[in-house]
């Protein structure tokens, strides 16, 4: 299920104003109408929602991982987004070149695909923050400064990105034939749904793994709760906020390669997805891991469902009209601002 | 003499820790009032939340004005508190650090006002005469404080001594019934501290401003307050005169720990 | 010269030809994706002219450069000057922008300049960007600063306020498929308080729910109205004519009693139109800069719970920053509805607002003189490389130079060129800093 062609948009309204002469009546049988095609479509729609979901969700980790260690909205994490996905085109176009990959080599592909994503991703992820974000730690500059310096490194990456790869969308060589695995309730479940649950929830037990029970995890905490104490305790700072660039870089730049596989790349590939992961983040409670995959989650079935109401273009003022919402509302989100926990 | 605030059993909680439980207090019109305490107390909080900062989970928080209706102000917001004539310090200095000393106490001045944004661009007579008020009542506070030398300075470069002062003068500016001043002697030396004294009774004595503080510094505060309240986490524990205070078992223990020497 | 230890001169041997590198590489021809690398070839294999003076692959030109500014850094740092060189430079340059008189001159002889410039120019591409290119940009570039540079609020959205401006004048001349709501084609002067109106009501609208929030979230969902608002243009079609755009919108026209004039296409009088209203709300802005208001915004920015236990609002004042920025927004987007008779959502674009985000920032935040200067330039150069690309030089890659721009002037002069009185106050701490680092 393709989640909207990241250059068209549609020239009509998704839904029909209700004119004068319409009754309640008449807005009530529309209501009904789109109900009951969201029942008919329901199973389908979740999947493709949870498919869409966990994209998200691994984007949104990286989001809240550097909010919870520096307080920072890193904007640029859309292009580590798009880096990753353009590593993974690269990396499989040259390695599949004309053939048609079956079996073991098809599993091999995606994971060399994955790896492929995820480091590119971490690395610059790690450049950016030595490049454009410690220099204003060193300056102890306000706020401000950070997010202007992320808009401009976004747009650095985003124009570097159009001008040596072009400004037409291309589809990644496919590493295997997607087809349809089994149904259920009425709802196909294709090898693509497949590869992302797959895939990504291994990635993402990982990562929680590796928050909670791991030495660096426990470093990572400790700085996102209260920095000065932790580097009292002989936590390294840097070190540290580089690995979470690190962590958050590889799921950033693996969801690219796995969001490219079924829409392609593109130069401004990256805004639109991250603008939603950074909604699920809120969403899940931002500095919250955990939360940032319910968020993933929520965000994504929501949206999936909400097609039903509006054509493909106004799902994007779904997850808007939620961030705001969110904002106004219970700015600590699903689970709590828990900074330096993961639940 | 009257009451001027009234404080009735308020519980304030973050999450699962409760900051102020049962509090109540009053103070009269025009009298200095102290709350002291052990660190983490609740102190601040207690001002936080009769500031508009925090809001209670339980209790209530009435203000007497000399004129008008008591208003509650459980629920609002701290510049409508600041409206209705209460003005405070902060623990940790909060300057207006890029600006004057005289910019800083200005801003107080004229926050009252009604000038919109049409007034502020045409600048019309009586948004000159506004200007002219609040220019010399700015003047007046910054002799009072002893500050006039440093008008032109910016905030940033002034002593833990003068930055006190001028947060006095800049909440003075406001035209306050009563003043909360958090710490005000903290990081002063004693001869700032002698002089802080003194401007706080020249405060209450010939302003009529209530005084209203949290502090530290034992001699000061008994030297200053003419009754106290003692806070001990979350709950007050004592209440009196200076005099009474000292021979206050509860508090010699708030403060020092018991042993069972000590007990003894 | 001082040298490094290895590790450390391999990590910047390393940075520089690095850097280098990528110069050449965005000096050159663009690639596509079928040859990912042919940036980095091409930096190798053509060779460019260079002022006309030689011809030489790109990399040799670049990495020459990078060698010499950094064998340059390393004997600077040895002799621990930025005495010397540097610090006079730096001392002599303050010491004229800091004189009472500078600005005022500054301005008197711009305000001049500016006046005897149509006479001057006649080269039509100038003459057209003089006008939309260079004077409504000064006046996006007021707006802007008004909410970031005096009420400290990161703006993304910015656009919108443009946008709702130049719809405003459409729909009221009757260039939209939506017909006005009184009569038909109004003369777009006539437009000038309505679509300032609506643009200040969107601008409230905007503050009202999301002023609340913090700096980060501000931002973002500013820029999240920005991108529905584009959206809107582009799919309400019945509303705005969609992405097609609107009708024709009818230049501006003057019949008040004796006074008759007609604007057309003549860039000119469009130009001294603008920059009467420049003069405006230069006026404006200084006189709020300088009143209760202007000292309460510096208050909220400073420190706003300070500001709130004074008595001043935070809401009400930044509601205000936001409204009395979209007004000058609103209204340039009158003139380039008028001048250009045509629009389509395609100009109001996230781009743009980070565009006008740029020229605050390079400018100096907060101040008007600063801004207005960041204005001139960086819209003069743009359109220069517009008028006359150097080789291997896009229209596009322009953003990659905004996007480095706003990074190096984050970490090296976070005020701007021309930094606000008062914030260069608080930056000369920064300033120090900056001494003592290199």
């Amino acid at each position: 299920m393709r989640w909207g062609n990241p250059s068209a948009f549609s020239f009509q309204l998704g839904f029909r104003l209700p004119k004068k002469g319409h009754t309640l009546h008449g807005f009530l049988s529309y209501l009904h109408a789109h109900f009951h095609a969201l029942r008919l479509e329901f199973w389908g729609l979740l999947i493709g929602g949870i498919g869409s979901g966990i994209i998200y969700a691994m984007v949104a980790i990286g989001y809240t991982m550097v909010y919870g260690v520096l307080r920072l909205i890193n904007f640029a994490h859309s292009e580590i987004f798009m880096t990753g996905a353009f590593a993974g085109y690269f990396t499989l176009n040259y390695l599949i070149g004309d053939s048609s990959p079956s079996g073991i080599t098809s599993i091999l592909l995606i994971v060399v695909g994955i790896l492929a994503g995820g480091l590119t991703g971490s690395f610059f992820a790690v450049v950016l923050e030595r490049v454009a974000y410690r220099p204003l730690r060193i300056r102890k500059a306000p706020k401000i400064a950070y997010l202007i310096s992320a808009i401009g490194a976004s747009y650095f990456l985003l124009n570097i990105a159009a001008k040596e790869f072009g400004r037409i969308g291309r589809g990644i060589t496919q590493p295997y034939e997607n087809h349809t695995v089994f149904t259920i309730f009425g709802a196909t479940v294709q090898m693509y749904n497949i590869i992302i649950f797959i895939s990504a929830g291994i990635m993402l037990i990982i990562v929680d793994r590796l928050v909670n029970k791991t030495k660096l995890g426990r470093s990572i905490r400790s700085v996102a709760q209260d920095s000065e104490t932790a580097s009292l305790m002989g936590v390294d700072i840097d070190k540290t906020i580089a690995m979470t660039f690190v962590i958050g870089g590889f799921l950033g730049g693996a969801a690219g390669f796995l969001y490219a596989m079924n829409v392609g790349v593109l130069y401004s590939m990256g805004f639109t997805p991250a603008l939603k992961a950074f909604t699920a983040a809120v969403l899940g409670g931002i500095g919250n891991l955990r939360g940032a995959v319910i968020g993933g989650l929520i965000l994504g079935v929501t949206e999936s469902f909400t097609v039903v109401f509006f054509s493909g273009a106004y799902t994007d003022v779904v997850a808007f009209a939620i961030l705001v919402l969110v904002l106004m509302f219970r700015p600590t989100g699903i689970l709590g601002e828990l900074i330096g926990r993961s639940a | 003499m009257s009451n001027l605030f009234e404080v009735s059993n308020v519980t304030l909680r973050f999450g699962g820790v409760v900051s102020l439980s049962d509090v109540s207090l009053h103070q009269k019109r025009g009298e200095i009032l102290a709350v002291i305490g052990p660190n983490g107390a609740g102190k601040t909080s207690l001002f936080n939340s009769l500031t508009g900062v925090y809001q209670p989970q339980e209790g209530s928080i009435t203000f007497i004005p000399k004129e008008g209706e008591p208003v509650s102000f459980i629920g609002k917001k701290p510049h409508v508190i600041s409206d209705n004539g209460v003005a405070r310090t902060f623990q940790a200095s909060r300057m207006f650090n890029a600006l004057t000393t005289f910019e800083n106490v200005k801003i107080g001045a004229e926050s009252h006002k009604g000038i919109g944004a049409l007034g502020a661009i045409f600048r019309g007579p009586a948004t000159r005469k506004d200007e002219k008020y609040s220019d010399a009542r700015t003047w007046e506070l910054l002799n009072f404080v002893g500050l006039r030398a440093k008008a032109n300075h910016i905030a940033s470069s002034l002593s833990y001594g003068e930055r006190r002062r001028l947060e006095i003068a800049r909440g003075l500016a406001t035209n306050p019934e009563v003043l909360l001043l958090d710490e005000p002697a903290a990081g002063t030396n004693p001869s700032e501290k002698l002089e802080l004294t003194d401007l706080i009774r020249k405060v209450r004595d010939e302003m009529g401003v209530s005084i209203l503080l949290i502090e530290h510094d034992m001699k000061l505060v008994m030297s200053l307050a003419e009754r106290l309240y003692v806070l001990n986490f979350g709950s007050v524990i004592a209440e009196g005169t200076p005099d009474e205070i000292r021979a206050n078992q509860n508090v010699v223990n708030a403060y020092l720990g018991t042993t069972t020497r000590d007990a003894n | 010269m001082n040298f490094p230890t290895i590790k450390k001169f391999s990590t910047q041997a390393l940075t520089i030809l690095l850097l280098s590198e990528l110069a050449a590489v965005i000096t050159g021809p663009p690639g596509s994706a079928d040859a990912p690398w042919s940036g980095v070839q091409g930096s190798i294999t053509q060779k460019t002219s260079f002022f006309g003076l030689f011809i030489v692959g790109r990399w040799i030109f670049f990495y020459a450069i990078g060698i010499a500014c950094y064998v340059v850094a390393l004997s600077l740092r040895k002799v621990n000057s930025k005495t010397s060189a540097l610090k006079t430079f730096r001392s002599s340059y303050n010491s004229i922008t800091d004189n009472k008189y500078f600005k005022p001159l500054a301005l008197v002889a711009v305000a001049i300049l500016a006046i005897l410039l149509p006479t001057i120019i006649s080269d039509p591409f100038w003459r057209q960007a003089m006008v939309s290119q260079i004077a409504v940009f000064i006046l996006l570039a007021l707006g802007l600063n008004v909410v970031v540079g005096f009420a400290g609020l990161l703006d993304l959205g910015f656009v919108a306020f443009y946008a709702v401006g130049a719809y405003a004048t459409a729909w009221c001349t009757g260039a939209l498929p939506m017909p006005p709501i009184f009569g038909s084609h109004i003369n777009p002067f006539f437009t000038i308080p309505i679509a300032i109106g609506l643009a200040m009501v969107s601008g409230v609208i905007l503050g009202i729910p999301t002023l609340r929030l913090r700096g980060d979230y501000l931002a973002i969902v500013t820029l999240g109205f920005g991108e529905i608002i584009t959206l809107f243009a582009n799919n309400l079609t019945g509303v705005t004519g969609g992405a097609q755009g609107t009708k024709q919108i009818p230049h501006f026209s003057l019949h008040l009693g004796p006074l008759k004039y007609i604007w057309g296409l003549d860039p000119a009088p469009y130009y001294y139109l603008v920059i009467g209203f420049v003069i405006f709300f230069i006026f404006i802005f200084f006189s709020l800069e300088h009143s209760r208001v202007g000292r309460a915004w510096t208050a909220i920015r400073e420190d706003e719970v300070a500001a709130e236990s004074l008595g001043i609002n935070p809401l009400k004042y930044k509601v205000m920053a936001f409204a009395i920025g979209a007004a000058s927004a609103g209204f340039a987007g009158v003139m380039t509805a008028a001048q250009s008779n045509y629009l389509t959502p395609a100009t109001f674009t996230l781009y743009l607002s980070i565009n006008i985000l740029v020229l605050v920032i390079f400018g100096g935040m907060g101040s008007i003189f600063g801004v207005v200067f960041g204005a001139i330039v960086i819209q003069t150069i743009t359109m220069y490389l517009i008028h006359s690309p150097p080789a291997g030089y896009q229209a596009q890659d322009l953003y990659i130079y905004i996007g480095a721009l706003l990074v190096i002037m984050m970490i090296f002069r976070p005020a701007g060129l021309f930094p606000a009185r008062r914030r260069h106050r608080a930056d000369s701490d920064a300033s120090r800093l900056e001494d003592s680092n290199v």
